[in-house]
This record gives C-alpha cells, sequence and structure tokens, in this order.
C-alpha cells in the first residue's frame, strides 16, 4: 500500500521545551489515522510538521513530496486556533479559498456538506461556535484534497453536528481521501480512525488499530457494583468468591469479569447478604488505552490519579484504594 | 486558478473585509480630513514671515497627501498580518497556492484602491479650503504613479512590522513610531531650511515622494519628476520584497 505521509525521526524543540522526540509515523493513503494524547502532547506541533509550517528535523514526505514542495492542490488543512476573515459570509469564505485552487468544487456542495446551506449568507462572526468550526472544515474540503488534515476539527461543536461531520470524513474516507486529524474525544478517534496514535511528552508512545490498542494496553472488562450497604462487606463477599474487586467512590469494580460472568457477581453479592443498587458492565476502550499511557487521568472528583499506583488492569478510573482479590483469570 | 485568479480572490475578500469594518473606513478618510483641517483651516501661520507653514497651501500637498500613502498602508498591512498571525491563516494559506508575495501584491491592490480614493479625496479638499494654487495639467497626472508606488512601498514596511510586532496592538504601536518620524523629517510639512544639516532626510523613503510629488503640483518647487520616481520605485521594489519575505510560513 502507498504511503501519504511518511515521518521518520521528527524533533521539534521550542528553547529547552521538546515538542516532538523523534517521532516515527506512517499514514497509508486512503486511511483515516488519529492521533490523541493530552494537552502539550505534541499533536499540532507534529501536524505543523507534516505540514511543513514549522521548521522541524528528521524526513518528513506527504504525498511523495517534502511538505513544502507538496503540490498544494492535494492537500487541506485545518489548523487548531483557525480563524477566517470574520466578516465574510460563509458562501464568501468557502469561495474565497476555493479562488486560491485551479479547481474547486462548487460552493453549495461543499456548504451542504458541512451542513450550513441555511446559513450560507450569515457573516463568520454570526456564526455559533459550531457553525463556525463547520465553515472552517469546509475551506479545507473546497479543493477535494487527497490529503486531508484536520486539527481537533469538532471542537466547539454539539454532539449532532460532531455527528454530521463524522459522517463527512467517513464519506470521504469511503472516496479515498487520506485523513490525519487530532482530537481530544476518545470515542471520535475509535469511531473514525483505521489507525490510532498517541502522543505523550513528544514521543509516538503507541499505535495501532483502536482494537489493538485496547488489546495491548486497555485491561479487562468490568463489572461496576453500586453498593447500598457496607462496600468492605461487599469486598470481602467478592474476594471470598474469588473475584478481584476494587473499591470505588460509588461502590466497586470487578475486574476480568466475562458479560456472562455477570449473573455470578450478582449471585456471590446475594450470598454475602450484601445489597446493591446496580450493575454496570463496560469493556475497555480508547479512554483507558490513553489514561493507562499517558500516565495520569482525572477522578470522578476531578483529582489527578496516579496511574502508577493502580494494577493496569484494574481500569477503574477514580479508585481511592485498592485490594486485590483471587485470581479469576 | 491561475496567479491572478488567486490574487482576485484573495483582493476580493481583503476588500469586503475592509469595507464591512464601518470605523476603519470611516477613519482612514476622516483622519486625513482632519489634519488638512487642522492645519490647512484652522492653524493659517502664512505671512508670519517664518516657521511651520509659512510657505502658500500648495507647498503641502505632498504632505496631506503623504499622511495617508504613509499611515494607512502601514497599520493596515501590520494589523492585518498580525491578524493573520492570530487567527492561524498564514499557516492555512501556507497549504495552499497562494504565495506570499501574490498575498502581499492583493493587500497592496486593496490599499491602492483605498488610498487612491482619500488621496484625491484630500487632494480636491486641500485645493477647496486651502486656496492651494496647485498645478493642473499633464504634469499633475504624475502624482498617480507617485501615490502607487508610495502604498507599495510602505505595504512592504507595514508586513516588516506585522512580522515584528507580536499582536494587533504592537503593529499599531510600532506603526505609529515610524510614521510620525518619518512624516515630519522627509520634506513634507518641514521645509529643509529648518531641519538640521545632518538630519539625513535622503534616508527617508518619504523625501523622494515629496520631492516628487511636489515637483508635479508645485511650480516654484521645481526639480524633476523622473529621478524622485525612479528612486521611489526602487525602494518601493525592495521594500515589498521584504514585507513578502517577512510574511511568516511558519509557527
Amino acid at each position: 500500500m502507498q504511503q501519504a505521509v511518511v515521518a521518520e525521526d521528527v524533533r521539534r524543540a521550542y528553547g529547552d521545551t521538546v515538542a516532538l522526540d523523534g517521532v516515527d509515523l506512517t499514514v497509508e493513503v486512503g486511511e483515516v489515522f488519529g492521533l490523541i494524547g493530552p494537552n502539550g502532547a505534541g499533536k499540532t506541533t507534529l501536524v505543523r510538521a507534516l505540514t511543513g509550517t514549522t521548521d522541524a528535523e528528521g524526513r518528513v514526505e506527504v504525498l511523495g513530496a517534502p511538505p513544502r514542495s507538496v503540490d498544494r492542490e492535494r492537500i487541506g488543512l485545518l489548523p487548531q486556533e483557525f480563524s477566517p476573515p470574520e466578516r465574510l459570509t460563509a458562501r464568501e469564505l468557502v469561495a474565497y479559498y476555493g479562488g486560491l485552487y485551479e479547481e474547486a468544487r462548487p460552493v453549495d456542495s461543499v456548504l451542504a456538506d458541512v451542513g450550513l446551506e441555511d446559513d450560507a449568507e450569515t457573516w463568520y462572526e454570526k456564526l455559533s461556535g459550531g457553525q463556525k468550526r463547520r465553515a472552517c472544515v469546509a475551506t479545507t474540503l473546497v479543493n477535494d484534497p487527497d490529503l486531508l488534515v484536520l486539527d481537533e476539527p469538532t471542537t466547539g461543536i454539539d454532539p449532532a453536528g460532531r455527528r454530521a461531520l463524522w459522517s463527512l470524513v467517513e464519506r470521504l474516507a469511503d472516496g479515498g481521501t487520506t485523513v490525519l486529524l487530532t482530537t481530544h474525544y476518545m470515542e471520535e478517534a475509535e469511531t473514525l480512525a483505521d489507525r490510532v496514535g498517541l502522543l505523550a511528552g513528544g514521543e509516538l508512545v503507541a499505535a495501532g488499530t483502536p482494537a489493538e490498542l485496547v488489546a495491548e494496553y486497555g485491561g479487562e472488562p468490568r463489572l461496576e457494583v453500586t453498593v447500598e450497604g457496607d462496600v468492605r462487606a461487599a469486598t470481602a463477599a467478592l474476594e471470598s468468591a474469588g473475584y478481584r474487586a476494587v473499591e470505588t467512590r460509588g461502590g466497586l469494580a470487578v475486574g476480568g469479569i466475562a458479560a456472562r460472568e455477570i449473573g455470578d457477581v450478582a449471585g456471590a453479592l446475594d450470598d454475602g447478604g450484601v445489597p446493591y443498587g446496580a450493575l454496570a458492565w463496560t469493556q475497555p476502550d480508547l479512554e483507558d488505552v490513553y489514561l493507562a499511557l499517558t500516565g495520569t487521568g482525572v477522578g470522578s472528583g476531578g483529582e489527578p490519579v496516579d496511574r502508577e499506583a493502580e494494577p493496569a488492569d484494574a481500569g477503574t478510573p477514580a479508585t481511592t484504594t485498592v485490594r486485590t482479590g483471587g485470581d479469576r483469570q | 486558478m491561475s496567479r491572478s485568479g488567486r490574487i482576485r480572490a484573495e483582493a476580493t475578500a481583503a476588500t469586503r473585509s475592509f469595507l464591512r469594518r464601518r470605523t476603519a473606513v470611516f477613519f482612514t478618510f476622516f483622519f486625513p480630513v482632519l489634519l488638512v483641517l487642522i492645519f490647512g483651516v484652522v492653524v493659517r501661520t502664512g505671512g508670519t514671515g517664518g516657521g511651520l507653514f509659512a510657505l502658500p497651501p500648495a507647498y503641502y500637498v505632498p504632505g496631506y497627501l503623504a499622511v495617508v500613502v504613509l499611515f494607512t498602508p502601514l497599520s493596515r498591512v501590520g494589523s492585518e498580518v498580525a491578524r493573520h498571525r492570530e487567527g492561524a491563516r498564514f499557516e492555512k494559506l501556507a497549504t495552499t497556492p497562494l504565495g506570499r508575495a501574490e498575498w502581499l501584491f492583493a493587500q497592496t491592490l486593496v490599499n491602492v484602491g483605498v488610498i487612491g480614493l482619500a488621496a484625491l479625496l484630500i487632494f480636491v479638499l486641500v485645493v477647496a479650503a486651502t486656496g492651494a494654487n496647485v498645478v493642473l495639467g499633464a504634469r499633475t497626472l504624475l502624482v498617480v504613479p507617485y501615490v502607487f508606488l508610495g502604498v507599495v512601498l510602505f505595504c512592504g514596511l507595514g508586513a516588516v512590522l506585522g512580522r515584528v510586532a507580536d499582536s494587533q496592538d504592537g503593529v499599531i504601536a510600532a506603526s505609529n513610531g515610524v510614521a510620525l518620524p518619518l512624516l515630519f523629517l522627509s520634506e513634507t510639512f518641514v521645509q529643509p531650511e529648518l531641519l538640521p544639516g545632518w538630519l539625513p532626510v535622503w534616508a527617508s523613503p518619504l523625501t523622494y515622494f515629496s520631492r516628487g510629488v511636489r515637483a508635479a503640483t508645485y511650480d516654484p518647487a521645481g526639480g524633476s519628476v523622473a529621478p524622485n520616481l525612479i528612486v521611489l520605485a526602487a525602494l518601493a521594489g525592495l521594500l515589498f520584497a521584504a514585507g513578502a519575505v517577512a510574511i511568516p510560513r511558519t509557527d
């Protein structure tokens, strides 16, 4: 398969601050690649390195050429903090950027793609936050690019708008467009991306399909138990039945539980005489991968949780104490 | 889209953006008008035998024109560069076929249109309000290339200031800091005899604008129009190139 983007040992520092520390990355033609990572991880710097808008060390090739030599008719970029001229209408804005290319798509078609047909004559500054971001996305579609680079395209967009944009990206990908996007929304990366790369501290610490990443770093399925009685008694009841129970703010989390075992856990609680309210079974997802690999997460109360202090397979975002029960693996 | 198409797209967007900022439009025209009214009508020291504004009103036509030719491009292009930087617009444009020189040329065209209109307004106002006895004839048309080249030159300088300053406020402060000394030390409002001999007025590009426009519009000035035009053209080319290079394409 051909590679749309190749980055080898890409480095970029701002003074003493290292933004990119030897990043290697490839994006195949037609692939949707999602970049995730905490604020300051280097996502935007990497996007800039790949689009030639920052001076980075290392080797970068985009569509077979160095970023600054690539045929600009073939790429589309949405910078993270992009703010176009505010007193142009959505239609004028799309027409303006379309006018910069040899061949541009019809303005109405682009506006329809981002759901702005009805607001085409509204000045950009009068659009809502989500509409503004969609108008910005429209400016990247106007040349029908082979490679689309979107730096946090759905930030500030409401859930319905976000899903509409996801559909658009999926349609573009189905049509063969290569998409590289950064996002803070794990669901977005998991939904859209064929492969996901996780940046932390300027390094690409993991890359693979969402399923591969979840399998390798996400931990186990778990059952959240809302305990209405004594949590310690509940923990003891589960441990005596051979389950590994971890105390959480709302009750317990039981790790390594398959869906078919939910009834067994409920039975163990009943046997121990422990009243409980709800059982919620969850599979690990990309967010668990993110939290596991970035080292810190945020507890449900908002306070940082040191992931190093937890067993990697516990997968509980708000653990205050850890009790290890019998091994059910 | 061809180069001319790209420039047209950029210039159209820039024109619309400017015309829709009513305050900016108003003061672009009002500021020089105010200056004409203050110095040409209210402060009339002619006939006192010396000092500022002691010469016939036509002598000061280049000065009034210089106000718009100097201030407007500096602040407008400088601010536009700052706005583009703050909005990551250059980052976006760097991935489009629009080149830096094309961008600056488009902005310059918009300024040529705006400042051309303002200059015409000032010219008429000076004649009407101060009774300036300017030369009217074919030679007067030479003011047009002077205004054009002056705008090109200061658009280039504005782009440099936009690059150097880190915000729109910074651009305004920097352009005022550059423009005010240039305006008064370039044979515009202050005749050379009143300036110290050591002052290198030749180093100011506005000097060649003043001398050329004066030669074209004010009979007693004498002198030739062409040499000043050539120098101004050379400086305009230099500053435009510097401005194009200064336009950022990276972070």
